[in-house]
């Protein structure tokens, strides 16, 4: 479950305070849900308060059924390596290590054994079909190819919710529409993808589009209304 | 793909830049190690050598420290007074002999000459000496020369030895190498070297004793018996030199700090630079999920990791260093004056450790504390 209620983040910048986000409250069904909103509208605060990236300054966020605002950030951490995977804009991957090992990072520090977390990276790889390309390096991959490696590593702890923040923005719209499909097939049954876009294409895919402005949620709309 | 493959690869990944570091710390551990193993050196040159004296006590002038050349300062009717305490106390031998040292920097410009009485020869100072050419005993009135001696000097037999203006004696004998101190010594007759000197004094009484007598006992006895003199045990030489080597053993430290130092802080100013580079990739670790500790963990490994690898290459570099000082040393004095003991070189890759710790202490902080969001750069 994700669940956020009248959260709100201030920043002091110099004598103003600036209001990033301001009394967001929503609870996420199952599925895809899309944020939408000009630059500034608090889509990446949103994003990291959800995650657990940062603390709100007012509010509550539960998270496969914890508070997660009232956690350190160990805590914050502890939970989104059990319950939580993330898709990055760009810079995503481990650059030092493999496609393999970046897969098989998350089962390394959730204490998997290393024949077990090859097995597994190896699977993952498969599915998002780049088994052939497992021992190559980041900047030996092509930008669509290091968003398929992350999506990967996202999901290798098969985690409940899936946080994509402008997964496509650096790709070419076919390597993006493929990026796209992998995100958006994980997203079944009691799962959900939050994934944070300015591309009304990629956000009309999902069930469900929440509009931001000036750090408020200004309006739903569910499949029907799309 | 452990936290070690991790280390591994984040410092190939800075390939030129992780060596110059080993390289540093390497040199700084050398350097300590050449410096410290002289100590160590000495320490073993001087426990071999007291333990084949054949002597176990000495008595010389009150005041006269364990390894200086006596002065002729003991006057000849203490010989009496020692041999009328011989059998109470259980001195088997007194052989009174006589010390001249004629020193120059290098060691062909040094002459220690021992005057022995006759009826003694170098066997009852160093009693595994074995003659080489000519004969052992130097009565009445020739010099039996140590193999380094005789060696650096060009001493062969037959060749005159100037020891005075009025003086000069015919080397009579050669020693056999015996790789101590015996090898750079001359021993004359203890007339020959009195005339030298002038004098009818004694600068030295060697003792042996049965084997059932307590050195340190008889020695404190003497003490109280005769005085004005010291009765130095062989035990006693070496806890004076043990003291005097630790104080060299300090300084030497001490020079070998600042070389220390540096190498730490090559250590912390690589592994700070690659924490600010790789501010990201901890970021993207913290949002996969990596505790505070991992992080921290990983870049004290990296500096730990390089001091360790720089440690033991310096260690490997001492040890190489010291055969090379051992091959000139032996070759001068006839003493191996440089050891890497197995506890030095512990001692070396500990202290290369603590430099690792130390200067991955304050990155590896730093790393582990970077807000996520700030890493990341989603603010």
């Amino acid at each position: 479950m994700l669940r956020a209620r009248e959260l709100s983040k201030r920043y002091r910048q110099g004598e103003a305070e600036i209001t990033a986000l301001d009394g967001f409250s929503y609870d996420f069904p199952p599925g895809a849900t899309a944020v939408v909103g000009p630059s500034g509208s608090g889509k990446t605060t949103l994003l990291n308060l959800l995650a657990g990236f940062d603390r709100p300054t007012a509010g509550e966020v539960e998270l496969a059924g914890v508070r997660i605002d009232t956690l350190d950030e160990d805590g914050r951490a502890g939970v989104r390596l059990a319950h939580a995977g993330f898709v990055f804009q760009s810079w995503n991957l481990l650059p030092t290590l493999t496609a393999l090992e970046n897969v098989a990072f998350p089962l390394l520090l959730a204490g998997v054994s290393r024949l077990e977390r090859d097995r597994r990276a190896r699977g993952l790889l498969e599915r998002v079909g780049l088994a052939s390309r497992a021992d190559h390096r980041p900047n030996q991959l092509s930008g669509g190819e290091q968003q398929r490696v992350a999506i990967a590593r996202a999901l290798a702890l098969e985690p409940t919710v899936l946080f994509a923040d402008e997964p496509t923005g650096n790709l070419d719209s076919a390597a993006g529409a493929r990026v796209l499909d992998l995100l958006l097939e994980h997203a079944s049954g009691e799962r959900r993808l939050v994934i944070v876009t300015h591309d009304l294409d990629i956000a009309s895919r999902a069930e469900r589009v929440l509009h931001l402005r000036d750090g408020r949620l200004v309006r739903v709309e569910d499949d029907a209304a799309i | 793909m452990e936290l070690l493959v991790l280390v591994w690869r984040n410092l190939t990944a800075r390939l030129t830049r992780s060596l110059f570091t080993w390289l540093g710390i390497a040199v700084a551990t050398a350097s300590m190690v050449l410096f410290l193993s002289f100590g160590e050196g000495l320490r073993q040159a001087l426990a071999a050598e007291m333990g084949n004296m054949g002597p176990q006590i000495r008595v010389v002038a009150q005041g006269t420290d364990a390894f200086s050349p006596p002065l002729p300062e003991l006057p000849p009717e203490m010989l009496g007074q020692i041999e009328a305490l011989a059998p109470e106390l259980g001195i088997q031998k007194v052989i009174p002999a006589v010390v001249m040292f004629r020193g120059g920097f290098d060691p062909a410009t040094s002459f220690l000459f021992y005057g022995l009485p006759e009826g003694a020869d170098p066997r009852d100072f160093y009693p595994p000496a074995r003659v080489a050419a000519g004969r052992i005993d130097p009565h009445p009135d020739g010099a039996v020369v140590g193999a380094k001696k005789a060696e650096l000097n060009h001493l062969t037999l037959g060749k005159p030895l100037r020891l005075s203006r009025e003086v000069t004696v015919p080397v009579v004998g050669v020693l056999e190498p015996a790789g101590s101190m015996v090898d750079s010594f001359i021993f004359v007759p203890m007339k020959t070297l009195q005339k030298v000197l002038g004098t009818r004094n004694y600068g030295v009484f060697l003792l042996q004793l049965d084997p059932s007598a307590d050195v340190e006992e008889v020695a404190r006895k003497l003490e109280a018996a005769i005085p004005g003199i010291d009765a130095q045990s062989t035990t006693e030489a070496l806890k004076f030199a043990e003291r005097a080597l630790r104080i060299g053993d300090l300084i030497r430290f001490g020079i070998s700090l600042v070389a220390l130092v540096v190498g730490g802080l090559l250590v912390a100013n690589t592994v700070m630079m690659s924490v600010y580079e790789r501010t990201r990739e901890f970021g993207v670790m913290r949002a996969i999920g990596a505790r505070r500790r991992f992080i921290f963990g990983l870049v004290l490994s990296e500096a730990l990791f390089l001091a360790l690898a720089g440690g033991l290459a310096g260690v490997l570099a001492g040890i190489l260093g010291s055969a090379a000082i051992n091959l000139y040393t032996q070759q001068a004095v006839g003493l191996a004056l440089s050891a890497v003991t197995p506890r030095l070189a512990l001692f070396s890759m500990a202290i290369a450790l603590v430099l690792g710790l130390a200067a991955g202490l304050l990155p590896a902080r730093n790393a582990s504390r970077i807000p996520v969001t700030e890493a990341l750069g989603r603010i």
